[in-house]
């Protein structure tokens, strides 16, 4: 069972945090200061799975507590739950190390949601972080074509290697480098080999930017991967252009005519 | 972080205002010494350095106050934030407890009677706020009455017992007495509540207050509110009546306030031709506020 604490000096609302979160299915511990919080977090590291952790609080307050616990090595995920909605406020929270901010009063919904994709995102990293090794799927075996024992951080498709590892390209022979960047793009194509890609996501899972940023930005990179894999970049095979998407990587693109 | 960074510049400006004048009294100093023979000039001079230092001096004390109230500002608006959206974010959560919940029906009673709670806080703060601009605009005219002093004490003691569940020995009322006074009916009945509140807020253990009526002088009649509570320090007995002003430290984060209350208590005093102050032995030793008003022959 998942514990949370929720930590708020606030009778009223800690006690309906924890009838409603016990309600949920979660184990609740309710501290009252920021200093109870520490001391019972660095006690039992590992008694639980997320933080609600108020700011004005007696003693320590709760910036304090977050940027404290985070200097102990100490990453529990962390959701500041805070009367103050001032951008600063939000930034500070941030800054101190807080995973997640919601400003009070809250949607109980939204509140249990938040947590829940708290807790996800923990399990998501506990799993990609246990399957890290046996990295091949079913589908190379399946093929025959490609020699099952790879070595890591490599993909074949064709006549052509890429070698993520060394930022490499290799074309029956023939070295080409790739810059960091380049090498992400394509592991996140191939990734998602078959499947069309749109220039949002991959704004979002390879540079991590979430605004509005201009997307055909992207496209830059795809015509200097074309130039790299393409035998003739102006009629591509693999790293095909879905219009009004953004792309789609093929490995072994059926002979055309 | 906020206040260190705003202390800083304040020593920052304090260190200038105090380095150009020893710049300026410096080379004063150096032409006099060069050119004694001319007595007009010097004299002319004088006086042009005697303006241009009290000049750095009340721009320099503007400043260190301007940023003392900004300070003082900004703890204010993140307290009434606090106190107003606290209660707004428990009731609103009760409230969908109940609606998405199945709650059986001793908890639902709790739940309503917490949201009662919550919502009685939230007027106490909104009316605090409210009075405030009332008892600070200096053109508004009060409604005077003559008021029997000891019986709006008593309401206003039954009024803090029912609120805070305390026992009447815990709240006592010594009546000296009976006097009347011309007065705001409702202000006064607010200074006095605030001085009970006060005092049952910043009793940290247990709640010991008498609240006492005395004639002083022949003129005036004084209100004596005393616990045995956290006391103050005595160069906080008179910052404690400005507006928006909380002691700093600890304690102003453990108990909870918008730094309203007293200064309605003095402002009310000053409105009715009293005064009011405070008395501390120091801190742990519990304090006395002393609200006085002029008695009607």
């Amino acid at each position: 069972m998942n514990c949370i604490l929720v930590v708020e000096d606030e009778r009223h609302l800690a006690e309906g945090l924890r009838f409603n979160l016990e309600a949920e299915g979660y184990q609740v511990h309710i501290a009252e200061t920021g200093e109870a919080a520490l001391e019972v977090l660095s006690a039992e590291s590992l008694a639980f799975d997320v933080v609600l952790l108020d700011v004005m609080l007696p003693g320590k307050d709760g910036f304090r507590v977050m940027a404290e616990l985070r200097q102990a090595g100490n990453f529990i995920p962390t959701l500041m739950l805070t009367a103050r909605g001032r951008p600063e406020d939000v930034l500070r929270g941030f800054a101190a190390g807080a995973d997640d901010y919601l400003t009070k009063p809250f949607e109980l919904a939204i509140l249990i949601a938040r947590i829940q994709g708290l807790l996800r995102r923990r399990e998501w990293l506990r799993a990609s972080m246990n399957h890290e090794a046996p990295n091949h799927n079913t589908a190379d075996q399946a093929n025959h074509a490609i020699p099952p024992p790879e070595p890591k951080g490599t993909f074949t498709f064709g006549e052509k290697s890429v070698h993520f590892d060394l930022l490499e390209l290799r074309v029956r022979g023939q070295k080409f480098p790739l810059t960091l960047m380049e090498a992400n793009v394509l592991r996140y194509l191939i990734q998602h080999e078959g499947a069309p890609v749109s220039r949002k996501a991959m704004l979002e899972d390879v540079w991590a930017l979430h605004e509005d940023t201009d997307t055909r930005a992207i496209d830059n990179f795809i015509v200097r991967l074309r130039r790299y894999i393409e035998d003739d970049p102006t009629r591509p095979r693999h790293l095909l252009t879905v219009r009004g998407v953004g792309y789609r990587f093929v490995a072994l693109p059926a002979e055309a005519g | 972080m906020v206040v260190a960074g705003r202390r800083k510049s304040i020593a920052f400006f304090i260190a200038l205002g105090v380095g150009l004048i020893s710049v300026i009294i410096l080379l004063y100093v150096g032409g006099v010494l060069s050119y004694w023979r001319s007595g007009i000039l010097l004299f002319l001079g004088v006086l042009l350095l005697a303006l241009i230092i009290s000049g750095v001096v009340v721009n320099t004390t503007f400043l260190v106050r301007e940023i003392r109230r900004n300070e003082q500002h900004n703890a204010f608006i993140n307290a009434v934030t606090h106190e107003l959206k606290t209660p707004v974010a428990s009731i609103r959560l009760y409230l969908e407890t109940l609606q998405t919940r199945a709650v059986d029906d001793a908890k639902r009673k709790e739940f309503y009677r917490i949201m009662l709670d919550e919502s009685d806080r939230l007027l106490g703060t909104i009316e605090q706020v409210l009075r405030t601009g009332r008892v600070g605009a200096a053109g508004r005219k009060l409604s005077l009455a003559p008021i029997n002093l000891g019986s709006v004490v008593e309401e206003c003691l039954v009024r803090a017992r029912t609120l805070y569940h305390v026992p009447p020995e815990s709240l006592a009322y010594l009546p000296g007495p009976e006097v009347t006074i011309m007065g705001d009916p409702d202000e006064v009945r607010a200074a006095i509540s605030n001085l009970i509140d006060n005092a049952v807020k910043y009793s940290e253990r247990e709640v010991k207050v008498t609240v006492e009526t005395a004639k002083a002088d022949g003129k005036y009649v004084s209100v004596r509110v005393r616990d045995q509570g956290v006391g103050i320090p005595q160069a906080e007995l008179k910052q404690i009546f400005k507006r928006f002003y909380r002691v700093p430290g600890q304690l102003a984060t453990r108990v909870k306030g918008i730094g309203l209350g007293l200064f309605i208590v003095r402002s009310v005093a000053k409105r009715h031709g009293g005064r009011a102050w405070a008395e501390s032995e120091g801190p742990g030793r519990g304090s006395t506020f002393v609200l006085q008003f002029p008695i009607v022959k």
